[in-house]
């Protein structure tokens, strides 16, 4: 039995044998050669595309490697200006509160104003004219002290002697003020005179007439000297009395002689034109201003106010005639809408020519808003009627009547467009009747 | 000239009418439009008050006047009201001080007026 069993395992194991030598095992996966070129070259791709990767790889390590260094440097910047703060926080000795402008010891501002023109005077061509570039400079140096000047731009034509124009420029003021205490202000310097209050506080766009009034010319403006002034309150109603008193060169001859027609108001300024500093003539004037203000009980815009002032002294270089003028002065409001006011205005000089000239004049001006008649028209609000009638008497045969009627109309409150017609009656045959429209503004 | 001067009167007295027709027609309209002395009692639908109504004989006295009313009695006489919020605090010390030399008026009246002002003005 096993001699049969160890036969037939042998024969199975060699027919095994044969028949395996005789069909050899199919590869379940026969490759050719498209196929194994196919695998050949999509390795390749995959081989470059690894390259390519591992080359951004390295690009993008030394991108962050390069912001990390930045990152350390700002970091570094960051700490060394927090140290500085630190040291100059540290050093700082001085507390620094938020300043308050209000208390601010020093302060520089520029006012003023300006007023354009047109102009039709009886006889001659229509006009327009720069009537006025009036810049106010003012410096606080303080709480009491305050330097101010005022100056006028303005342009005339060169001909018929040349071509082009000629721009003027005036000192009209320039004045310190110091208050010495809640009484008495000391001003000097080239002072506004408080003769009358009409040049002391008017301005183009203050003055509802173009045309100042033909009786202030017989004053001057301004001085050269010092002045003492102040205001007295009475009682607690608002009302005070003000004064002023002052000392200036005064009046002085336009050709040294004492001769009628060689007044001049304004040019006695300390500095002759040969360069001595002297007063034309021996002495200077002196003046005064005496004033009330009685606001009507608690009713605010019903007020009136009285004055009186006068100026006195030499003109003439030889010292042998005085200047003299006197000024009533008074202004009355009757609520928001109405005002008047006027001066009279007298003087007296001696002459070496024509003995005592007495000169006088004086102004009546009248307005009235329209706001208060309570219309609903457009515009209406914002007209003020305006009326005037001044005379002067120049004491040297010419007299002057004129009578204007005219309009205010308030843009705003400090740009006006005023229109004025002017009736003229004199014997100086240059005077006419005239129509004068401007535009003011006032900064 | 006698011509001329004949021919002024008429046109003086015109004028002078004007200007007289202006100021009577200006008081008329202030004092027709004037506000009622203060001290009057008024129309109210509150409780009636237990005390006594004022005597509406005599104004009230006040004892001073504010800044603001300083300012409106003293700030318009020559130039139109200017409001406060037109300048900084530092601007109007400056001008104030200048508006007090210029109008002559009192120094303790000015006081009030500025820091009215200053309270009020455009930082």
């Amino acid at each position: 039995m096993k001699m049969k069993m160890r036969r037939k395992t042998f024969e199975l194991v060699a027919a095994g044998c044969v028949m395996g030598m005789i069909f050899p095992l199919h590869v379940s996966a026969a490759v050719s050669d498209a196929d194994f070129n196919a695998l050949k070259n999509l390795v390749q791709q995959m081989n470059g595309k690894l390259e390519s990767l591992e080359q951004t790889n390295e690009t993008d390590q030394q991108t962050i490697r390069q912001l990390q260094q930045q990152l350390g440097e700002t970091q570094k910047t960051a700490v060394d200006a927090e140290q500085k703060s630190i040291a100059a926080a540290q050093t700082q000795t001085l507390p620094r509160g938020p300043i308050d402008e209000a208390t601010v010891n020093h302060n520089f501002l520029m006012l003023g104003d300006a007023e354009i023109q047109y102009v039709k005077a009886s006889g001659q061509n229509g006009s327009f004219l720069l009537a006025d570039f009036a810049p106010i400079f003012l410096y606080r140096a303080g709480d009491n002290i305050l330097f101010e000047a005022g100056f006028d731009f303005g342009l005339q034509n060169n001909a018929p002697g040349g071509s082009g124009y000629t721009t003027s420029v005036n000192l009209s003021f320039a004045q310190l003020d110091y208050v010495m205490n809640d009484y008495v202000t000391l001003c000097a310097g080239d002072i506004l005179l408080p003769l009358g209050t009409y040049t002391e506080r008017g301005a183009g766009w203050l003055n509802k007439i173009p045309d100042d009034p033909l009786a202030v010319d017989l004053v001057p403006g301004s001085g050269v000297g010092a002045e003492l002034r102040g205001a007295v309150p009475i009682g607690d109603a608002g009302k005070f009395f003000n004064y002023s008193v002052y000392g200036v060169n005064g009046p002085g001859s336009a050709d040294e002689t004492g001769n009628a027609g060689a007044l001049d108001l304004g040019g006695n300024v300390g500095i002759r034109s040969d360069g001595v500093t002297s007063n034309l003539h021996g002495n200077p004037s002196g003046g005064a201003r005496l004033g009330v203000f009685l606001p009507f009980p608690y009713k605010p815009h019903y007020d009136l106010e009285l004055g009186i002032s006068g100026q006195s002294g030499e003109w003439d270089n030889a010292g042998q005639h005085l200047w003299t003028a006197g000024v009533l002065d008074a202004a009355l409001h009757l609520g928001p809408n109405f005002e008047a006011k006027g001066e009279y205005i007298i003087s007296r000089f001696g002459s070496d020519d024509l003995g005592l000239i007495h000169q006088s004049g004086w102004f009546l001006q009248a307005g009235y808003k329209l706001a208060g008649l309570h219309l609903e028209l457009p515009g209406i609000n914002n007209v003020e009627l305006m009326g005037r009638y001044d005379n002067i008497d120049d004491g040297l045969g010419t007299t002057t009547d004129r009578y204007t009627a005219g309009y205010v109309y308030y843009f705003t409150s400090t740009f006006l467009f005023e229109g004025d017609y002017e009736f003229v009656h004199s014997t100086d045959p240059t005077q006419v009747n005239q129509l004068i429209l401007q535009l003011s503004i006032g900064f | 000239m006698n011509t001329s001067k004949q021919s002024k009167v008429p046109l003086q007295t015109f004028f002078a009418a004007v200007i007289a027709t202006m100021m009577i027609g200006g008081l008329a309209s202030t004092v027709c439009h004037a506000d009622p002395p203060s001290g009057a009692s008024s129309q109210t639908n509150s409780v009636e008050s237990k005390a006594s109504l004022p005597d509406t004989n005599n104004v009230a006295v006040k004892a001073h006047l504010t800044g603001a009313e300083l300012y409106s009695i003293n700030c318009n006489r020559c130039h139109a009201e200017r409001y406060p919020t037109e300048r900084t605090g530092a601007q109007w010390k400056t001008i104030m001080l200048h508006m007090q030399v210029r109008a002559n008026i009192p120094v303790s009246q000015a006081r009030l007026i500025l820091q009215y002002l200053q309270e009020n003005s455009g930082r």
